[in-house]
């Protein structure tokens, strides 16, 4: 799918917005966190990248992913998705009120 | 659409009923992408998997029900990356086929079943020795680490018997090193520990001195897994070189993926590889046997001859591209996964190290940053793990930490015994995020201040009374 001329703005931004979306619907926190952070930095390093042929590399290279990351989010959603400590708010401590004691 | 799957019961009957509504005309399967899954199949939720059985004596068995909704139950954070990884996402992905329609025996020379699966096999198997920069003819699939070093030490050994009687390791391998090389010393065979420095790096004067004329194996590990420290495998493999018929060993499972490692240029003739160190499965590992010039060594396992008759048995082909593909996505990353632990260790450090006075690190300080072992002086290392229900971490080794004995590891760093059962082992990876550590960070200053305040060893030491000088009297 990846066409021999580099790759259109508008194909680059979809893209980026669909492993995006992805990314944003695993159900456990740490592959969560992790895909977005590294999608937002891969599409980062490709807004950068001014070299044609090194685009098209990593344009490819993303596409590939982008089949790979919906799935794993597909078997994510059933078999995950309970929550880990660091995402739960933490209780505030209990705040008495004249005639609680 | 993808949407994150919300748990509570109305919204799953909801979409069940609007399911069973609409009607379906003549349609093409749709694939993965075209699904918008929100649920699971109904008669998944009925089945109790586990059912409680008369003769279970009235114990209630705590199956997480994956039903009942999901803010119930909250995980701790995994902060025990040395103990295990998390499968990827990704390797899960290249895996499932394997168990799904491409079932077959990749030493089946007959039919497209075993073609697939042979090709998946070598694929992965060319991932591996990338990782290390080997050959791909090099790379021999076992079930572990553990296999791979049992295989490596006592094969060599075996194979050498005639000949030479003495093998060399350091008092720092893992168990089933040492356990090997006892296996061996009872067969009759000369076993040489050699100790660590304080800071856990092998001295080279010293292994230099213990090579003799019958040595054939040199056994030493690239990271140690409870305080990470990495040994300097260069020299090492460099000194074993310059002696005839010594082969050098390295069990690098913690290393692997993790630190740039090259065989070639560290003459490694033999190393272990485990799976799941390396964010994939559990139950596949991989040795590397140099041929160049050829390793003998004498198989434990009799069998059909399969991966160069070093290790007979089928292999199983999903664990096999798991590993594969766990190889190919951490070569991509290492320089990016590393430079983000590296950040996140010196957060935590610094963190703990602002709050908290009398914290020793075991360890080299160039050691592999994904792996912190902290002791806490005057605070027990029980009461410490005990306190920290929402974080998983461990005190020493998962291996060792069945029995009461102090770490034999931060022993042989020179560690005292007290500080040896107060030490924690930090393992940091790659989808640790800053929240988690900020988090523990938090969690174990305000522990450690309040069991502290709880001893009354620390209030003397806060006195200025020397502890070694008390003389405790018997009762």
């Amino acid at each position: 799918m990846s066409s021999v001329a580099a790759p259109s703005k508008q194909a680059i931004k979809s893209l980026y917005h669909n492993m995006l979306r992805s990314s944003q619907s695993f159900s456990s926190y740490n592959f969560r966190e992790y895909f977005e952070r590294r999608t937002k930095e891969t599409f980062r390093a490709m807004q950068n990248e001014t070299d044609p042929n090194k685009l098209r590399d990593m344009y490819s290279d993303a596409l590939k992913e982008s089949t790979s990351l919906r799935r794993g989010a597909i078997v994510n959603q059933l078999y995950g998705g309970w929550k880990v400590a660091v995402e739960v708010p933490e209780k505030p401590e209990e705040i008495l009120e004249r005639g609680n004691n | 659409m993808l949407a994150r799957v919300s748990r509570t019961v109305a919204r799953r009957a909801n979409v069940t009923r609007t399911l069973c509504g609409s009607r379906r005309s003549f349609v093409q399967p749709s694939g993965a992408d075209r699904a918008s899954v929100v649920d699971v199949p109904s008669t998944y939720q009925e089945e109790n998997h586990f059912a409680p059985s008369p003769d279970m004596l009235g114990f209630k068995l705590e199956a997480p029900q994956r039903d009942s909704s999901a803010t119930e139950q909250v995980r701790p954070i995994y902060l025990d990356l040395q103990a295990t990884t998390p499968v990827d996402p990704r390797v899960l992905d290249a895996m499932l086929p394997y168990f799904t329609d491409q079932y077959g025996n990749p030493h089946s020379r007959t039919h497209a079943y075993g073609w697939e699966a042979e090709k998946a096999v070598e694929v992965a198997r060319k991932n591996v020795a990338d990782i290390i920069g080997a050959d791909t003819k090099d790379i021999v699939f076992t079930s572990g680490a553990t296999e791979t070093n049992n295989m490596a030490i006592k094969g060599v050994a075996r194979f050498h018997k005639e000949k030479k009687r003495h093998v060399i390791t350091t008092q720092t391998e893992h168990k089933c090193v040492l356990d090997s090389c006892r296996k061996l010393s009872e067969e009759g065979f000369d076993i040489t520990y050699l100790p660590v420095q304080k800071n856990g790096v092998i001295d080279l004067a010293e292994l230099e001195a213990a090579i003799r004329p019958d040595t054939s194996l040199i056994s030493i590990m690239a990271v140690n897994n409870e305080t990470g420290v990495i040994q300097p495998l260069k020299e090492i493999g460099a000194i074993a070189r310059k002696h005839r018929g010594v082969y050098f060993h390295t069990d690098a499972a913690q290393a692997v993926g993790k630190i740039p490692l090259d065989v070639n240029e560290m003459n490694i003739d033999l190393m272990s590889i485990s799976g799941h160190k390396l964010y994939g499965p559990k139950g596949v590992g991989a040795a590397y046997v140099r041929r160049r010039p050829r390793v003998r060594l004498e198989p434990i396992l009799s069998g059909g001859g399969q991966e160069r008759g070093l290790r007979s048995g089928t292999l199983p082909t999903a664990l096999v591209v798991g590993l594969g593909e766990a190889a190919r996505i951490a070569q991509k990353e290492m320089a990016r996964d590393h430079a983000r632990i590296k950040l996140l260790s010196d957060r935590l450090i610094q963190g703990i190290n602002a709050e908290v006075e009398q914290v020793v690190r075991n360890g080299d300080e160039n050691g592999y940053p994904g792996c912190v072992n902290l002791s806490f002086s005057y605070v027990e290392g029980e009461s410490l793990l005990m306190a920290l229900k929402e974080i998983a971490l461990s005190s020493g080794s998962a291996c060792t930490s069945a029995s009461l004995e102090p770490s034999y590891v931060l022993r042989a760093l020179g560690a005292a015994e007290d500080m040896a059962h107060s030490s924690l082992r930090f393992g940091i990876g790659r989808f640790t995020t800053e929240a988690e550590i900020d988090f523990v960070v938090k969690r174990i200053v305000a522990t450690v201040h309040r069991l502290r305040e709880m001893s009354p060893l620390w209030e003397m030491v806060q006195e200025g009374i020397d502890i070694n000088s008390i003389n405790w009297s018997q009762h």
